[in-house]
């Protein structure tokens, strides 16, 4: 069960170099596709994304999730540190505001804290709960622009 | 690539174009993986969901948002998109490729969605467009929607 005095922490922030091949290896990831040829060109193509008006190749929409797994070192101490029962987990939401693009060659941080520590009652039976946990996460580029701020939801059933 | 859409072209209740996706199977989930850097076991290792009672792995719940974000940029240019949520309510079990006709349904998302608000926000036009991700057998995964700004004629 999460524990609830850690409403409010800040987690130690993480760096995250972005290389055009993470960003082709995502965007085949996302596309089922095997070869970067395959994808939309604005993932892996310079020149079809500055043709699109764009200073260089951008990142799919979710390619932010990856910063944390490769720099941060992943979800499990977060999960620890929370006091979150990992076999008990779900991901039950996950949102993005979109402020800037991202281009190869950025140095992303991000930070993350706490916002929201709930419980809801199960529909399905009643006196048992589930707890929810919302996590902030402020990511900035190398000059300071704030560029995504996400919200992810973890819920222990 | 997404083409030009204009404010003024799209009306409440419009549509967005229907995405399916291709049978996802193991070799998705291990490639997803190593992209995102997720390598919960739960998605890739039979032996270790077995401990749960689970008959096979699932796909990571970001695959299927990436697959969902793919059907938005397909119609909606990237930086037109200013926010983007989704609420996961359903989990995906890959094909089996030993009996991939009659599996293939669980694991073959379609992403749709309509368009639900047009209002002006900070000096620009945006449309909010409510989405769902489905398989094949009618199994919703997630619901969600997307706001973008969309250039005026």
């Amino acid at each position: 069960m999460a524990d609830k005095s850690k409403l409010g922490m800040e987690f130690s922030p993480y760096t995250f170099e972005v290389e055009k091949g993470k960003i082709a290896e995502f965007a085949m990831a996302i596309s089922q596709k095997e070869d970067k040829d395959q994808v939309n060109p604005l993932y892996v193509n310079r020149e079809a994304a500055q043709k699109a008006g764009y200073r260089d190749i951008i990142a799919p929409l979710t390619f932010q999730t990856c910063f944390p797994t490769w720099a941060g070192g992943g979800l499990m101490p977060i999960i620890q540190t929370l006091g979150i029962n990992i076999f008990k987990l779900l991901h039950g939401e996950e949102e993005y505001h979109y402020l800037g693009a991202i281009h190869p060659g950025d140095i992303m941080t991000g930070k993350a804290k706490v916002v929201e520590m709930y419980e809801k009652e199960k529909k399905d039976k009643p006196g048992k709960f589930m707890e929810f946990t919302v996590i902030e996460t402020e990511i900035r580029n190398q000059r300071g622009e704030l560029v995504i701020k996400s919200r992810s939801t973890l819920v222990e059933r | 690539m997404a083409k030009e859409i204009y404010y003024e072209d799209i009306n409440i209740g419009d549509a967005m174009p229907a995405f399916t996706s291709d049978p996802l199977t193991r070799t998705h989930l291990v490639r997803y993986a190593g992209a995102s850097g997720d390598f919960n076991p739960l998605h890739h290792d039979e032996t270790f969901v077995a401990m749960f009672g689970m008959p096979r792995v699932i796909a990571h719940g970001m695959l299927i948002m990436g697959i969902t974000s793919r059907a938005i940029t397909e119609w909606i240019d990237n930086k037109c998109l200013k926010n983007f949520k989704v609420r996961f309510s359903g989990m995906t079990e890959p094909a089996d490729l030993v009996d991939l006709e009659k599996t293939k349904a669980r694991a073959t998302i379609t992403v749709t969605g309509n368009v639900v608000k047009k209002f002006a926000e900070g000096g620009e036009n945006r449309i909010q467009c409510d989405i769902q991700a489905v398989d094949a057998l009618g199994g919703v995964k997630l619901t969600g929607s997307f706001i973008a700004a969309l250039p005026s004629k």
